[in-house]
């Protein structure tokens, strides 16, 4: 199984060839087939089959197959042909209620025509516009092939699953990046915990200091007061 | 007071524990900060440069503020540094800001809580301090569990959230710096005991000259005395009998008086001198100084390059790291094994450690030849016995060699002059393998600083001597 992953419009030869050590089986077949069509125009040489594609659109992309059937059985391999894929980000990104939020998608190698930006809202995607909304959405693209997504004053409903798309020769791919948008509050829980915790281990040790102090003058007093009696 | 100086020891492992640990996990930070603040890679790790050198060329001003305050109040507002420093970044938006809340703030606070929580168990831990400074020590050793900490407070708060929440985990510093008792009385024993005496002696002279003058003379202060004793001898009638009270009563005013003369001289004597520089003069410090600093480059270059050497052996990520962790569990063992072996006093403690520092050198110069993964673990694992053993070591031998007395002055600019190799050493040792591709070098180079460090011990009893000469003249 191979993937095989092209941006723009290419010729491309895929073959299947057996190893040597079945060089000694007569009479094979090779079919070559997408889905459920079989292709024509098999190009052969002495020890491969192959086929030439011409990929201009989009509608030549996907799996292709090549079976080798012979007296004993048959072995078949599978070709992807994709687009390049884009990836988002598995970790959610944590945004805080009124501050600002970067969301950043990377194409690896290879270079999108364009980017855009959809947000999900229920269940179909909306692309941002940020002509429209400038005050809220700011969309940079960095370098050829990395993208920002600016998105400021966050509010509770900003908190959504967004998609990264980028326009190849040969069609779209998507990457998926989740925005979670926390109050203040969430860890200013935890951190008040902690400074009660502390407080309270303060309180305690400047209590027993005071405690011993205490002590310790009582029984000063004790002593010089015995002092004084001896003489 | 043996309970007292654990809680020091305990304050001084926490501190280990935290300012090592926020150190080690600074990359974390980095990562975060660099997606969202923006910024390049270079800039952001200045704040992490600063941080950290910081913490060592802070240390002399440290030492002028532990001399004014006390060491209690100098922990306490590095405590409120170090948590103020972590609140006020949560509001950054810059990588400038952030370098000055963070790198600024956290470094000068590190360096406060690092010297006033080393200086006083020097001094609380008079008699078992190696073991005690190996036990602080071995808090380095938990840090490797702050940084998935981190990782996961980040994935669940953002850097905002974790840094809030580090502000208030760095505050309980608070409470264990409270813990810092100042030993009551004891350097200054006969001031203290004349005092306590000189506040009693009117109280006994009163009873003295009641017998002898039956009560007429009311004392209040040692400075009246000359006076009464005056009227003391004007009575005729009990001028025999008094004179022979008197004898005893005299000779404990005279003590009262003189001790009272001395308290005052050192009153004075603490006052003056602000900022110390008469370390830099004195050649022990020298001593002092070269070996610490060479063998912190020893330590730091080997450290940084050893993943690095593991991956150009052909070793996977997975069992490099498992170098480190092995590694870092030999250093603590090794820590705490030195610190008992030196307190038991076979031999001066600097013996020790210019032969681990020896030993350690050997030890780089041998790793070029470490070329497969059980060899390169067994170097790695008498690098960390070595290391750990002479690391241990450092704090007690300051001690030998100067005593408690003037020990913040002289590890105040023993940190300055390593933190100038702290900061120096990374970047040189980058150089060196630019330079030579290979890094092999950088080992060899840290076993040679290594053998280099102890040679300055072999001039310590020479020093010694010319040390008594000028005292005597």
């Amino acid at each position: 199984e191979k993937n095989i992953t092209l941006d723009s419009a290419t010729r491309i030869e895929l073959s299947c060839r057996l190893d040597s050590k079945y060089s000694h089986l007569k009479s094979l077949q090779v079919t070559w087939k997408r889905g459920n069509e079989t292709i024509e125009h098999i190009s052969k040489t002495d020890d491969s089959r192959g086929i030439q594609l011409n990929i201009v659109d989009n509608s030549k992309l996907g799996s292709y197959y090549c079976t080798v059937k012979g007296e004993e059985g048959e072995i078949s391999a599978r070709f992807h042909l994709q687009v390049p894929h884009i990836e988002g980000r598995e970790k959610p990104i944590i945004g805080y209620v009124g501050d600002g939020a970067i969301m950043i998608c990377k194409s690896y190698g290879y270079t999108p025509i364009a980017w855009t930006w959809y947000m999900t809202n229920g269940t179909e995607q909306i692309a941002i516009n940020d002509s429209l909304r400038a005050d809220k959405y700011i969309i940079n693209r960095v370098s050829a092939n990395v993208t920002h997504l600016k998105i400021l004053k966050l509010t509770k409903e900003d908190e959504d699953v967004y998609w990264c798309e980028a326009t190849f020769e040969l069609g779209k791919s998507k990457g998926k990046l989740k925005l979670k948008v926390l109050t203040l509050m969430v860890p200013l829980k935890p951190f008040l915990a902690i400074v009660a915790e502390v407080v309270s281990l303060v309180a305690i040790i400047f209590l027993y200091e005071l405690y011993s102090k205490r002590k310790e003058k009582c029984a000063e007093d004790e002593r010089e007061f015995d002092q004084i009696e001896q003489l | 007071d043996e309970g007292w100086a654990w809680g020091v020891v305990l304050h001084f492992f926490l501190v280990n524990v935290l300012v090592m640990g926020m150190l080690k996990s600074f990359g974390i930070f980095f990562v975060a900060f660099q997606e969202d603040v923006g910024g390049s890679s270079e800039r952001i790790s200045w704040i992490g440069s600063i941080m950290s050198s910081l913490r060592f060329l802070a240390a002399p001003l440290v030492a002028v503020v532990c001399g004014r305050l006390g060491e209690r109040p100098t922990s306490i507002l590095g405590a409120g540094l170090v948590s103020g420093g972590c609140l006020l970044s949560t509001r950054a938006t810059s990588v400038p800001f952030l370098c000055g809340s963070m790198g600024l703030l956290l470094g000068l606070g590190f360096a406060c809580l690092y010297q006033a929580a080393a200086v006083m168990t020097a001094k609380r831990c008079r008699t078992r301090l190696a073991f005690s400074n190996a036990i602080a020590r071995s808090g380095m050793g938990l840090t490797f569990l702050i940084a998935p900490f981190t990782q996961f407070l980040i994935d669940f708060y953002g850097w905002q959230g974790t840094l809030l929440i580090f502000g208030g985990i760095m505050l309980n510093l608070v409470p264990s710096s409270m813990l810092l008792r100042p030993a009551a009385a004891q350097p200054p024993e006969n001031p203290d005991h004349g005092c306590l005496m000189a506040k009693k002696d009117p109280e006994t002279l009163d009873g003295c000259l009641d017998e002898t003058t039956h009560g007429e003379m009311q004392l209040r202060s040692a400075q009246e005395l000359p006076t009464t004793e005056g009227l003391a001898v004007s009575h005729n009638k009990d001028v025999s009998g008094s004179e022979t009270m008197e004898k005893p009563c005299q000779e404990t005013m005279t003590k009262a008086k003189r001790s009272h003369k001395f308290f005052k001289q050192r009153g004075k004597e603490d006052s003056q001198p602000l900022l110390d520089f008469s370390p830099l003069t004195d050649p022990i410090f020298c001593i002092f100084t070269w070996s610490f600093l060479f063998s912190h480059l020893a330590y730091f270059v080997p450290i940084f390059h050893l993943v690095a050497r593991a991956r150009t052996l052909g070793i996977s990520s997975m069992d490099a790291s498992y170098l480190i962790s092995v590694a870092g569990v030999t250093e603590m063992l090794s820590q705490l094994l030195s610190g008992w072996v030196a307190d038991q006093n076979w031999t001066k403690k600097y013996h020790y450690y210019a032969a681990y520092l020896v030993l350690c050198g050997a030890t780089n110069l041998l790793c070029p030849l470490a070329t497969t993964f059980p060899l390169l673990m067994a170097y790695a694992v008498a690098f960390a016995v070595f290391c750990g053993g002479f690391m241990a070591l450092v704090l007690p031998v300051l001690v030998d060699l100067v005593g408690v007395q003037k020990l913040h002055s002289y590890l105040g600019f023993a940190a300055f002059f390593a933190g100038i190799a702290a900061v120096g050493g990374p970047p040189l040792a980058g150089w060196l393998y630019d330079y030579t591709q290979t890094y092999v070098c950088s080992f060899l180079f840290a076993g040679a600083c290594a053998l280099i460090s102890p040679i300055s011990f072999f001039f310590e009893p020479s020093a010694q001597k010319w040390k008594l000469k000028k005292a005597n003249l």
